[in-house]
């Protein structure tokens, strides 16, 4: 059986873990450490590894979440994870110091990857920051290549999460309908 | 950007000490090419001030107080968007400099040009048309403030606006026509009828709020639009709307062209603190394009804007923020496919094998937050756009949808 998975990205407190939480039937699995270096002024705890959920679907097939640490020393290990993905899912956190910044960096690392399949954009945070706003995002990303769907996201919230991957889902095919 | 009789804009400067004021002065004839000349206060025409100078609060309420409907540039360090003023970033960058200058002119012609053209009610009240991109002009304007927090910087009061920030209701068809209520003399389900089925946004409450929000942004001042109803309130800064009402009130309001009687009760004044504190009712904030999205939905009814030709294609400038909307029956596959390249609405339809109206709404919806287009390019009408082409894995995606979708 082909393993199906959706790629959950994006810088340091982004909220990757929660979002993934948010839609997966099983607790995910967290591979949080104590942060010991410039993180730890973002969050208490971030993903060394990787977090992993599952969304079982109603024909036993089995569709895992991904979610990359957010440290860019893991980088070496973005490759690996999106091997056979279906799409990318970015969440941005608005408070972080450059989120435009954050933003290119993560489409120009995961660029391949992107023309293969296609991404959708969370930003989370924006009950604390409204700015940038989600239409400076669409602005920022004129003349580029990519028209991603860009939505306010609470990650702890499943239905803001849902959208998200639908979004992620339509872009690869307008036609889906529900089964 | 001098006067159109050739002479400069004449400013006057605050908050700087000798030095500061010479070099602007010399700056502004230099590297600004002498299109504004520094005069005393009694002359000026446009205000300048350094906010980062240790009394520049103090010189912001006197000038306020005593000019409060002349042009006023800020510069400071600090993004500082302060209602009825132009921001200028400091180290001052001379591209930005002249951009304030012209915004101030355009705003000094607006002013100028009212006083021909709007006949006012009071001196505290202006008579607004829907969609027009007239300018009111007050003489006696409060000096609302309304700072919007630059990135990186916590908002405490963003927070308490739950309505700005609570996530999307998703439509299905079942729940559509109950949310969205019905059309008198149109029957949806008789195919001839939809297709005629238009409406005219500036004759319904959609048109006068779509008309201040313009009118707000081109003045750059908080007002409130009074309609004989619940006083609706416009911040342009931050993009918000202030209305204190349940849904179902504004579904039954939006719903009704309004009267001629009903349009002569329409103006935007400047905010009555004295009837209402806002603070004191932080859910009445809505983004405003949340709040327009919703508008349009109710003034549509599955109708389309006699603004848009449905037999003409419409391009998508880029997908509509849905967590934070209402999102109609088939809006996220609309939205796909017509991010892709422009279609008609029928072609939509087709393609999507959906019923018009939701179509429709879309378009209705999108159209007044402005990301939705009619193509003009020959090509876009010459050529029929692609069919949808399935992915191979197709049913895989569909059976994640469903998943999602509960």
């Amino acid at each position: 059986m082909s393993q199906y998975k959706i790629i959950f990205t994006g810088p340091v407190g982004a909220g990757k873990t929660t979002a993934i939480d948010s839609i997966s039937d099983v607790p995910p699995v967290k591979t949080d450490a104590a942060a010991s270096d410039m993180t730890k002024n973002r969050k208490a705890a971030t993903t060394v590894a990787m977090d992993y959920g599952i969304m079982n679907l109603d024909d036993g097939e089995k569709i895992h979440l991904y979610g990359t640490p957010g440290q860019e020393r893991f980088d070496f290990m973005w490759d690996i994870l999106t091997v056979g993905g279906i799409g990318l899912v970015l969440l941005l956190d608005n408070t972080r110091a450059d989120p435009f910044k954050d933003m290119q960096f993560f489409l120009d690392s995961f660029g391949k990857f992107i023309s293969e399949t296609s991404v959708s954009i969370g930003i989370t945070q924006m009950d604390l920051s409204s700015k940038p706003s989600i239409n400076e995002y669409h602005k920022y990303l004129q003349g580029s290549d990519l028209k991603p769907a860009i939505f306010a996201v609470d990650a702890r919230v499943k239905n803001d999460v849902s959208l998200l991957v639908q979004a992620l889902l339509f872009s690869l095919d307008p036609g889906l309908e529900d089964e | 950007m001098k006067s159109k009789d050739g002479t400069p804009l004449k400013i006057a400067l605050y908050g700087m000490d000798d030095r500061a004021y010479k070099t602007m002065c010399m700056y502004l004839k230099g590297p600004c090419k002498g299109i504004a000349v520094v005069v005393d206060e009694s002359e000026a025409e446009i205000d300048l001030l350094d906010a980062d100078h240790i009394k520049a609060k103090e010189l912001l309420d006197q000038l306020q107080a005593r000019k409060p409907n002349r042009p006023l540039i800020i510069l400071s360090l600090e993004e500082i968007l302060l209602d009825g003023t132009i921001y200028v970033k400091k180290p001052v960058e001379t591209a930005d400099v002249l951009a304030a200058l012209k915004q101030a002119k355009v705003s000094l012609s607006t002013d100028d040009s009212k006083k021909v053209k709007v006949r006012a009610k009071s001196e505290t009240e202006q008579k607004i048309e829907p969609s027009s991109s007239h300018i009111p002009k007050s003489k006696k304007e409060s000096v609302a403030e309304e700072i919007v927090p630059a990135a990186k910087n916590i908002d405490k009061e963003e927070k308490k606006k739950v309505s700005k920030h609570r996530t999307a209701m998703d439509l299905t068809e079942g729940g559509f026509s109950a949310y969205i209520g019905n059309v008198d003399g149109v029957n949806f389900s008789d195919h001839e009828q939809v297709l005629k089925a238009s409406y005219n946004p500036k004759g319904y409450f959609l048109g006068y709020v779509q008309s201040a929000i313009k009118v707000c942004k081109a003045k750059s001042r908080i007002l409130q639009l009074n309609s004989g109803w619940k006083p609706l309130i416009v911040f342009p800064h931050s993009q918000e709307i202030w209305l204190d009402v349940e849904d179902k009130q504004l579904r039954a309001f939006a719903g009704v062209a309004i009267s001629k009687n009903g349009a002569k009760a329409m103006s935007l004044t400047p905010i009555d603190q004295s009837k209402f504190d806002i603070k004191e009712k932080m859910e009445g904030f809505f983004d405003s394009d949340h709040f327009l999205w919703k508008l349009a939905i109710w003034t549509s009814k599955g109708r389309f804007p006699d603004t848009i030709d449905i037999n003409k294609p419409v391009y998508l400038m880029q997908w509509p923020n849905f967590t934070r909307l209402v999102v109609t029956p088939h809006a996220m596959r609309i939205a796909a496919l017509l991010i892709r390249g422009p279609r008609t609405a029928m072609s939509i339809a087709n393609a999507l094998n959906i019923k018009p109206q939701y179509v429709f709404v879309f378009i209705s919806a999108a159209n007044v937050l402005g990301i939705v287009g009619q193509a003009k390019r020959q090509v876009d009408e010459l050529i029929s756009p692609p069919e949808v082409q399935p992915t191979k894995a197709k049913g895989l995606l569909s059976r994640i949808l469903g998943r999602l979708r509960g």
